[in-house]
């Protein structure tokens, strides 16, 4: 049963989903249990294969017996396990999550919701657990048609936000398409540990280079890096609330997942470092996003859309730490992937209940909001002091090693960014606090005691268990980051960094 | 706006044939695509999955897994179809 | 030079086509236009692996033997890879897909807006 784990996480969501409309055919009230059940499996399965990994090294499964450079190989190492235990993690909780939210939101819809939800995580396992680089790209669609479905199914200006993703997102993944087809023109193989053998013959040929330039380029489109964001903010605004729970946490992050893969794994480090130098242009490019992303931040009164120029300026972080292309800097990017994944899922999740609650998420509209939901907005707090950077949360951490990474290349330019994001992210993040915890009704101010006036009003449990497991995620990543480092992430850096 | 457009577009198509230059030969038949996994398939297709037909021997057995994700990309643009447009049909009908 | 041309033109004709369909997709202000140009790219990469196949003097990727001669030794220049071929089918059933759903979008932009124009559309928006 261990051994077919690697299939097991693919098959049980994609067979599920498959049965999805006949679930909702017999009763509609069957699907939600119905993936909560497929997604604990799954989540069980990626916890026996990140145990399997530690336990006993990398592991190789061979789909249809045929050796890898012919048939289709799944190559799970560290970083895949993390990755996977990740996705199940938070896509379980924003399923749990979802039941009352898409109620609200979209009730004759449920059924299909629910079956594309289930292929979007099909889709995003099936990126991160391949061995093969087609394959990636046929998931890689899976997952972008599921996420521009879920997306158009949101408020008034949904579809139009969806459309642009389409377009941006096709011209992404047609990228990938391209320098595929150029890698496979000059090593005939597709099988990403049989291109990373046959590669370093080839680094002074124009071929790699481009392929390697259009594959960054499709992968920056998917994963919303600075100059290639437009079509995110408006994406991530107007999807439904569990939606943008799932999509933006996600697909972002399986995105700066690939791109690790394709920087370290297929290509060697020493091609990226010393023969093209790319990657100090990558953290360029990262440092850039995170000051636009987060001045862009400010600047919106709507709580999702600055949240998801929030998303932008994180990814900022992640290939900071990618193009640092040393052993802390690298650390730095992965343990922001798992924070953020946390860190996104709990703000996302709360500005959901808050929509849920007062209909829409103006930030002005907040007054008093900690008195009426107590319990979510701590939640964001603690969300929100995980991307400042404050120290019992992830954040902290993850920004620390991004800070040791600048220091040991010598870019105290990057230092300077790092320190100076955060204040921005206490900008905007203070001043959502600080209008939910400070300001009163105007009202108020005529009365006596003008507390007693605001009962509690907290979204139903379904909705603040998921919140409250996501800000507990925040704090235990935290807490326990030296061990997620010393047991995990150690191996996932490539050797020679 | 359009002239920048244009001139990205010419610099993407420019670097794309910078690319190709150092490509193997259209129609090499000694290229790596040619040479390096593909032979296998050719000469053993019949012994190993006793169909003379390339195409079908690596799309349902060599790389089948790639066709069980293609159907799954049909079976996702369906159930997209059917949650984007349902509802507006029932409510066109009743109108 | 000649030679040099004639040995690659096959790949540069995909690179004229991929910018056509690029530049519709990024300056035609018309939907519909967008999703015509998706179109026009993505048939382009299509045209690029295919070019990647072919083997001067390969025919078919189809055994001429028929069973019962398994042990028969077959030479692989003779036949055109068939990877690419392979790789294609998926990637044409990508492409539909999502045709398929970007047309589905774009009738409900349609419903709501009653236009297809970037232009009104982002008019109407205000």
């Amino acid at each position: 049963m261990t051994d077919q784990a690697p299939i097991l996480i693919i098959i049980i969501p994609l067979m599920f989903a498959l049965m999805t409309p006949l679930i909702g055919w017999i009763r509609k009230n069957l699907c939600y249990p119905w993936v909560l059940l497929s997604l604990t499996l799954s989540a069980l399965s990626s916890f026996i294969i990140l145990r399997t990994v530690l336990l006993r090294g990398i592991i190789s499964y061979k789909l249809g017996n045929w050796d890898p450079p012919w048939g289709i190989e799944y190559a799970i190492d560290h970083l895949n396990a993390l990755m996977l235990v990740i996705i199940t993690v938070i896509s379980l909780i924003v399923a749990v999550y979802s039941k009352k939210s898409i109620q609200r939101e979209k009730p004759d819809k449920i059924v299909h919701f629910y079956t594309i939800f289930l292929l979007q995580v099909t889709g995003f396992l099936g990126m991160v657990v391949s061995g093969d680089l087609f394959n990636i790209y046929v998931f890689l669609e899976i997952a972008s048609l599921a996420g521009y479905a879920l997306i158009a199914i949101g408020d008034e200006r949904a579809p139009y936000a969806s459309f642009r993703y389409v377009v941006i997102g096709t011209i992404g993944a047609s990228f990938y398409l391209l320098s595929v087809g150029y890698i496979y023109s000059v090593t005939g193989s597709l099988n990403i540990a049989d291109v990373a053998r046959l590669l370093p013959e080839l680094y002074n040929s124009n071929v790699i280079l481009t392929a390697l330039v259009f594959m960054f380029a499709g992968i920056a489109i998917k994963m919303a890096m600075f100059p290639v964001h437009a079509w995110a903010p408006n994406a991530y605004t107007h999807a439904p609330s569990a939606v943008s729970a799932l999509v933006a946490p996600l697909m972002t992050k399986v995105a700066a997942y690939l791109m690790i893969r394709v920087s370290f794994t297929v290509f060697k480090p020493h091609y990226i470092i010393d023969v093209i130098s790319l990657n100090s242009f990558i953290s360029w490019i990262g440092a850039a996003g995170i000051i636009a992303g987060s001045i862009f931040a400010i600047a919106q009164n709507n709580l999702k859309k600055m949240l998801s120029y929030s998303v932008v300026a994180q990814i900022g972080y992640i290939a900071l730490g990618i193009g640092l292309a040393n052993s802390y800097g690298l650390t730095g990017a992965v343990l922001h992937i798992v924070n953020e994944a946390f860190t996104k899922g709990c703000v996302f999740l709360a500005a959901g209940g808050i929509v849920y609650k007062l209909g829409g998420c103006n930030i002005a509209d907040f007054k008093n909001l900690f008195r009426k939901m107590p319990f979510t907005m701590t939640a964001f707090t603690i969300g929100a002091f995980s991307l400042i950077g404050i120290p019992p949360t992830c954040g902290f951490f993850s920004k620390l090693y991004l800070i040791l990474g600048s220091i040991e290349a010598d870019q105290w330019t990057f230092v300077g960014v790092l320190l100076f994001s955060s204040i921005l992210n206490v900008v905007y993040f203070f001043r959502v606090i600080q209008t939910a915890a400070f300001e009163k009704q105007m009202s108020d101010y005529s009365r006596e005691d003008p507390y007693e006036k605001v009962p509690m009003d907290e979204v139903p449990l379904t909705m603040l268990i998921p919140i409250q497991i996501a800000a507990l995620g925040i704090l235990l990543c935290g807490i326990f980051n030296s061990e997620i480092i010393s047991s995990v992430i150690k191996y996932a850096i490539p050797p020679g960094l | 706006m359009k002239i920048v457009n244009l001139i990205l577009v010419l610099c993407i198509g420019g670097f794309l044939i910078y690319g190709t230059l150092d490509m193997p030969r259209w129609g090499d038949p000694d290229s790596p695509a040619s040479k390096h996994v593909s032979p296998r398939y050719i000469q053993k297709t019949v012994e190993e999955t006793a169909t003379p037909n390339m195409v079908t021997s690596i799309l349902a057995d060599y790389r089948g897994y790639d066709t069980l994700g293609e159907t799954t990309v049909i079976f996702t643009a369906g159930m997209a179809c059917i949650l984007l447009l349902r509802n507006s049909i029932r409510k066109n009908r009743n109108d | 030079m000649i030679d040099f041309i004639i040995e690659r033109y096959n790949f540069w004709i995909y690179v004229i086509l991929m910018m056509i369909g690029l530049y519709a997709m990024i300056t035609k202000r018309n939907l519909v236009k967008k999703v015509i140009g998706m179109n026009i790219f993505q048939t382009s990469i299509i045209l690029f692996f295919i070019s990647l196949a072919s083997k001067r003097g390969g025919t078919l990727p189809i055994m001429k033997q028929a069973h019962g001669l398994e042990n028969f030794p077959v030479d692989p220049s003779a036949y055109i890879n068939p990877v690419p071929h392979v790789l294609m089918l998926t990637a044409i059933v990508v492409m539909v897909a999502t045709l398929g759903v970007a047309l589905a979008i774009l009738i409900l932009i349609y419903r709501k807006y009653g236009t297809l124009e970037e232009d009104e559309i982002l008019k109407r928006m205000q």
